[in-house]
């Protein structure tokens, strides 16, 4: 009974001081926080396009962020997501751009898993370097994340520039992940981060490959004692994080932008680590806090475009609840100090 | 391309170089004292953010630019304290910290810039920038005394601070301890070394130079903050430490390259390279990797970098 | 002249009385040896004088007066310096660097590189510990480093010196170098407290020892007085427990061994520190007597594939298993219980029926198709709980929530499964309370009696000699001697194998 409790408690303190802060930002920003609560709601929900607009934003969200709850689980602290994305991109523009004659449908999926195997590779650099050398990737996916987004930016303005107009960008590509929900912009690839997020928890809770990757994840040298190959899960995790957050930049491009571009990603990396680490790392909770994110960000656009309150606002509140989890032993603290004296 | 030879465009291409890699240089520093703690701070572009914009603020809003290094100061500080209670006193993951510190400093910033500008009277608030200081007789000589002595007041500052810094670290007790921390705090604790203290200093130092640091692009630079003005730069100091070896005098010389390479961008047509920028843009980067695995096998990094040191009683 | 009385000493931990009313003095200009089996309490006695501990009861006299240290810092201070068995120095430092690391020198805060220099060369020369001051530590041998390790204590005015262990890391070309140094301590002025369980060291350096057991002090003699032989009865005791009623010998195959090490050795910074042979038969319990840190972990690890060897041949089963991995080794039935259960052999945030699984997660029928078999699963933590009485019951219990005991019985369900044909069991018994470690003892010699062979690594040797059927005593990596547990057991013999005295080639001892 007690442990129930302590449990609601928690998040209910959470969400408290997360609602405050909105509510000081807001008052800060000299508008009414009741008033801009009806706003951001009807942003989302007013309309068939908000809902929309929030599953499309969620959408790299949900696979970058399984992607690195993944690498991170089996201890890899892959903070590359961004890099993995542009790559990801880039490999899907160069196979949709190639002549190949084939069944559009099938074209896809060759782009698609093109964007998978580049993007993982892109990680396993770090990760190899990791698991041999002992060399920490933290700094080597850093690095490789502006050595793609550079790349990106030489490749849209050389050999993939659309000559029509010589902006930097690709041309328009021809292949594209079909809408799922005309006049909106919800596209396929909210359904295939629907179906990778249930074969991720399928792989990570069922099969003995994901159950020896928590185990690496978790304890390394009792792993090893164990007969496990601690090198492969390293390896392999980079690799499978870095391949999902290549099929979320694929998503971007194909579903969204249509053509390759920089800034195609956003800040969609750097978010789905904050996503990540909300949803504790498991694939449902990168699912919850990807869609709760997302709506964030639809509300706050409208919330910006209808009263003029700063949508930097969404990155305080990610960013605030991160550090909130990271108090999170404090905060228990003295909530069970609170709990105390009022038993008392 | 005998331009790139002639004295006037090289002294001016040097001059920028140096004020471009201020912000750079600054940063790098304060990170080197941070690293050789045994705190890995990715935060860094929170740190300059936070002191960019304080320092525009406070200059603003006072109308004096002093108060605005102050200001500039105090911000990084605050941040980097923030940093190091979740990192030394929770001992969370800083890698962690310093992901959660970006997103959200960037999102304070970009939020407190928009109300400024937005109560301002004036509808582009503003301050006028740090002058030119050139230092007698040494700014005349050819190429680099023009280069390095005449820059505005914060340049030399930090030319003091790089001194100081590896004298500090070289020669005095106060490194040795310093160091020891980082690389063996069991070690530093046993030999009476507040581990915990010498922490949390290098980490006021860590966020008061990168707050200079930001504070430098809007006062000696640009006169203004806007919606993430570093642009990444936190993210090249980090590379520019680890080039640099963590030592303060190769720090320095890291980010004059790459602050170089930044200068060069914009005068690569001029010399009739017709590379895209972006080749340059990605060198810094490029460059550190390799770097990085030229140090394989050699252990270059302080033995309890991000780790936290929790002390057990056995 | 006494320099130090520690008067009367009690220390107790939750489980333990470390020290029981222990009083021991040390004289001006003495070397003093402390000997005792691992838990006899040496190292808590000398914790509290270094200021690590507080003590319970009883009093410490300096130089005559009443101290208590509240850290390393004050003994320090007042002339105590010591030397752990793991060094406190930092490897990417100069050894002036450690040397001077914490203090205020004159100049400070600048170092005087020159000055200092020339103060900790001349201090060297009148030890004999030189050393090269501006080499980096990392880059020195381990004798060297611990020279590095006893200046710093005496830079610091340390008239009385704690070596914890010293000779552990040393070659025997190094010992004798470093009981010359010893000797040049002593005849400046200085007293040394040597930790060790080596006799022949005791004998060849020490004016006295103080022997303790089991927390008391049993005797304080003068070395000169003595020999290795009472020194290794007082250390040990001459009462052995009753030994449990064993049934006679599994009679299957006893006459081919199930493990056979053929002169494997393992070699670790140039250091031997491990070089043996032995065989282990079916039905058996071979205990590994010997203090920790004798190469008993090695010797465990080069078992179970987890350390390589650099020589020789290891064969299972008569088949050559010496570079088979850790996972195949396993499945040929050789069991680990490791010494180090919390980051050995355990996932302490995984629950109790995912640590069951961890040796077994990929065979069937508890994988199909690559995928996990839940119901199978649960079955199988059902029976491990059921029949190795492990508690809380629930298999959904994180392991980090269960207690010592149960753990270690969570290991051993896992690990035999009634499969295992070699168990190596490294202190199994290490942290657990009385019931508990009948429950543990219980179930190997159920083992054995069913036909496992195994092999039992303790530091505790009561229970190495009550469950044993055969003894190898292992010193500096290799076996002193191997004899026969039937009868009565010459415990003097055993003590003075721990202590570094090997048998006679050739020799095998019965009562």
């Amino acid at each position: 009974m007690r442990k129930y409790s302590i449990q609601t408690l928690r998040i209910l303190t959470y969400i408290v001081l997360t609602l405050a802060l909105a509510a000081f930002l807001i008052l800060g920003a000299g508008k009414n926080p009741l008033q801009s609560a009806g706003v951001f709601v009807r942003g989302i929900f007013g309309s068939f396009n908000g809902i929309a607009e929030v599953l499309v934003k969620a959408t790299p969200l949900i696979l970058a962020g399984l992607g690195i709850s993944i690498s991170f689980r089996s201890g890899f602290f892959n903070i590359g997501a961004e890099g993995q994305l542009y790559i990801g991109a880039i490999a899907s523009t160069v196979v949709s751009m190639l002549p190949l004659g084939i069944p559009s449908w099938i074209h896809i999926i060759l782009a698609i898993v093109a964007a998978f195997l580049f993007g993982g590779i892109w990680a396993f650099i770090p990760g190899i370097l990791k698991a041999k050398f002992g060399i920490s990737e933290i700094i080597n996916t850093l690095m490789l994340n502006y050595i793609a987004f550079n790349l990106t930016g030489i490749l849209v303005r050389g050999v993939i520039q659309d000559k029509t107009d010589y902006l930097p960008q690709s041309p328009v590509l021809q292949l594209e992940l079909p809408n799922i929900f005309p006049p909106t912009r919800l596209h396929a690839g909210f359904l295939l981060a629907i179906i990778i997020v249930i074969f991720i928890w399928w792989f990570m809770e069922r099969t003995p490959d994901g159950f020896e990757l928590q185990a690496v994840g978790l304890n390394k040298r009792a792993a090893e004692c164990l007969g496990i190959n601690v090198v492969k899960n390293i390896v392999l995790a980079s690799f499978l994080g870095g391949g999902l957050a290549g099929i979320a930049g694929a998503g971007e491009l194909l579903g969204v932008q249509h053509r390759l571009l920089e800034g195609l990603v956003g800040s969609s990396g750097n978010t789905a680590i904050l996503v990540a680490l909300i949803g504790r790392n498991s694939p449902w909770g990168v699912l919850i806090a990807s869609v709760g994110f997302a709506a964030l960000q639809v509300g706050a656009n409208t919330m910006q475009r209808q009263m003029g309150i700063p949508d930097a606002i969404v990155s305080i509140l990610m960013g605030f609840i991160v550090i909130l989890l990271l108090c999170d032993g404090l905060i228990m603290k003295l909530v069970n100090r609170v709990l105390v004296k009022e038993k008392s | 391309m005998d331009q790139i030879f002639s004295i006037a465009f090289l002294t001016s291409f040097l001059g920028a170089a140096v004020s471009s890699s201020a912000p750079l240089a600054y940063a790098a520093l304060g990170e080197i004292y941070s690293e050789k703690a045994g705190i890995l701070n990715i935060g860094l572009e929170a740190i300059m953010l936070a002191g960019a914009f304080s320092s525009f603020a406070a200059a603003y809003l006072f109308g004096n630019l002093w108060i605005g290094l102050l200001g500039g100061m105090l911000g990084g500080l605050l941040v980097c304290m923030l940093h190091a209670f979740l990192s030394v006193s929770l001992s969370q993951n800083q890698t962690i910290v310093g992901v959660a510190l970006n997103m959200f400093m960037l999102g304070v910033t970009s939020y407190s810039i928009n109300i400024l500008v937005s109560s301002s009277t004036s509808a582009f608030p503003q301050v006028t920038t740090f002058p030119k200081l050139p230092i007698p007789v040494l700014s005349s000589i050819p190429i680099l005394g023009s280069a390095l002595f005449n820059q505005n007041i914060l340049v030399y500052i930090l030319y003091l601070l790089m001194i100081i810094s590896h004298i500090f670290f070289k020669y005095t007790q106060w490194g040795n301890s310093l160091t020891a921390v980082g690389e063996h705090p069991r070690a530093a604790d046993t030999a009476g070394i507040q581990v915990y203290k010498v922490q949390y200093i290098s980490a006021a130092v860590n966020g008061i130079m990168g707050g200079i640091g930001g504070a430098y692009m809007v006062l000696a630079q640009l006169g203004v903050f806007t919606e993430n003005l570093t642009a990444g730069r936190g993210f090249i100091a980090l590379a520019i430490v680890i080039f640099g070896r963590r030592e303060p005098i190769r720090v320095a010389l890291a980010a004059l390259l790459f602050g170089a390479l930044e200068g060069m961008q914009f005068r690569m047509q001029a010399i009739g390279v017709n590379l895209p920028v972006q080749f340059m843009t990605m060198l810094p980067y490029l460059i550190t990797m390799i770097s990085l695995l030229g140090s394989i096998g050699k252990q270059r990094d302080p033995g309890n970098l991000g780790k936290p040191y929790i002390r057990s009683n056995k | 002249m006494e320099l130090l009385e520690m008067k009367n000493i009690v220390k107790t931990f939750p489980n333990v009385i470390a020290n029981n009313d222990i009083t021991f003095r040390v004289k001006v200009g003495e070397i003093h040896a402390l000997l005792g089996e691992n838990g006899a309490g040496k190292t808590t006695l000398m914790n509290i004088l270094y200021g690590l501990y507080q003590q319970d009861c009883g009093s410490i006299f300096w130089k005559g007066k009443e101290v208590s240290f509240a850290s390393p810092k004050d003994a320090i201070v007042s002339g105590i310096g010591m030397v752990h068995q793991h060094f406190t120095l930092v490897p990417n430092m100069t050894v002036l660097q450690n040397i001077i690391l914490g203090l205020k020198e004159e100049g400070y805060p600048f170092i005087r590189t020159d000055d200092i220099s020339e103060n900790i060369n001349s201090l060297a020369k009148s030890y004999g510990l030189e050393v090269d001051v501006g080499k980096m530590v990392s880059e020195l041998s381990i004798g060297e480093q611990q020279r590095v390790e006893i200046l710093k204590a005496l830079y610091r005015g340390a008239e009385l010196l704690i070596l914890d262990e010293p000779t552990a890391v040393l070659t025997p070309d190094e010992t004798s170098e470093f009981f010359n140094i010893l000797r040049r301590l002593k005849s400046q002025g200085h007293s040394v407290i040597l930790i060790t369980h080596r006799l022949m060291e005791i004998m060849s350096v020490s004016d006295r020892v103080t022997i303790l057991r089991s927390g008391s002090v049993v005797a304080v003699e003068e070395t000169d007085k003595t020999n290795s032989d009472s020194l290794a009865n007082l250390m040990i005791g001459c009462n052995l427990p009753e030994q449990p009623a064993k049934q006679a010998h599994f009679c299957g195959n006893s006459n081919s061994p199930v493990l056979e090490l053929n002169n494997i050795e393992i070699e670790k910074e140039g250091v031997l520190r491990l070089a043996v042979s032995m065989q282990v038969y079916p039905g058996e319990i071979i205990g590994i007597a010997g203090v920790d840190g004798n190469g008993q972990k090695e010797l465990a690890e080069a078992i179970c594939g987890i350390q390589a060897v650099s020589q020789g041949q290891i064969r299972f089963e008569n088949q050559n298993i010496t570079s088979m991995t850790v996972y195949k080794r396993y499945r040929k039935g050789i069991a680990y219980i490791p010494d180090d259960r919390h980051h050995d052999g355990l996932v302490l945030d995984m629950n109790v029926r995912q640590n069951l699984m961890l040796r077994r997660y990929r065979i069937s029928p508890y994988t199909k198709h690559r995928s996990l078999n839940k119901n199978k699963i649960n079955e199988y933590s059902k029976i491990c709980i059921e029949r190795y009485q492990i508690k809380p019951t629930s298999p959904d219990t994180k392991m980090r929530l269960l207690s010592g005991g149960n753990q270690q019985k969570a290991i051993l369900a896992r690990e035999i499964c009634n499969e295992a044909k070699l168990i190596v069991a490294c202190q199994p018994t290490r942290g657990l309370d009385v019931g508990a470690s009948t429950q543990v003892r219980n179930i190997l010699v159920e083992q054995r009696n069913q036909g496992s062979g195994i092999i039992l690594i303790s530091a505790d040797l009561d229970e190495v000699m009550s469950l044993s059927d055969r003894v190898a005593v292992m010193f500096r990596g290799r076996f002193m001697g191997i004899i026969d547990c039937e009868g009565e057991t010459d415990a003097q013999l055993i003590g003075r194998m721990m202590g570094g005295h090997s048998l006679e080639e050739g020799e095998s001892l019965h009562a």
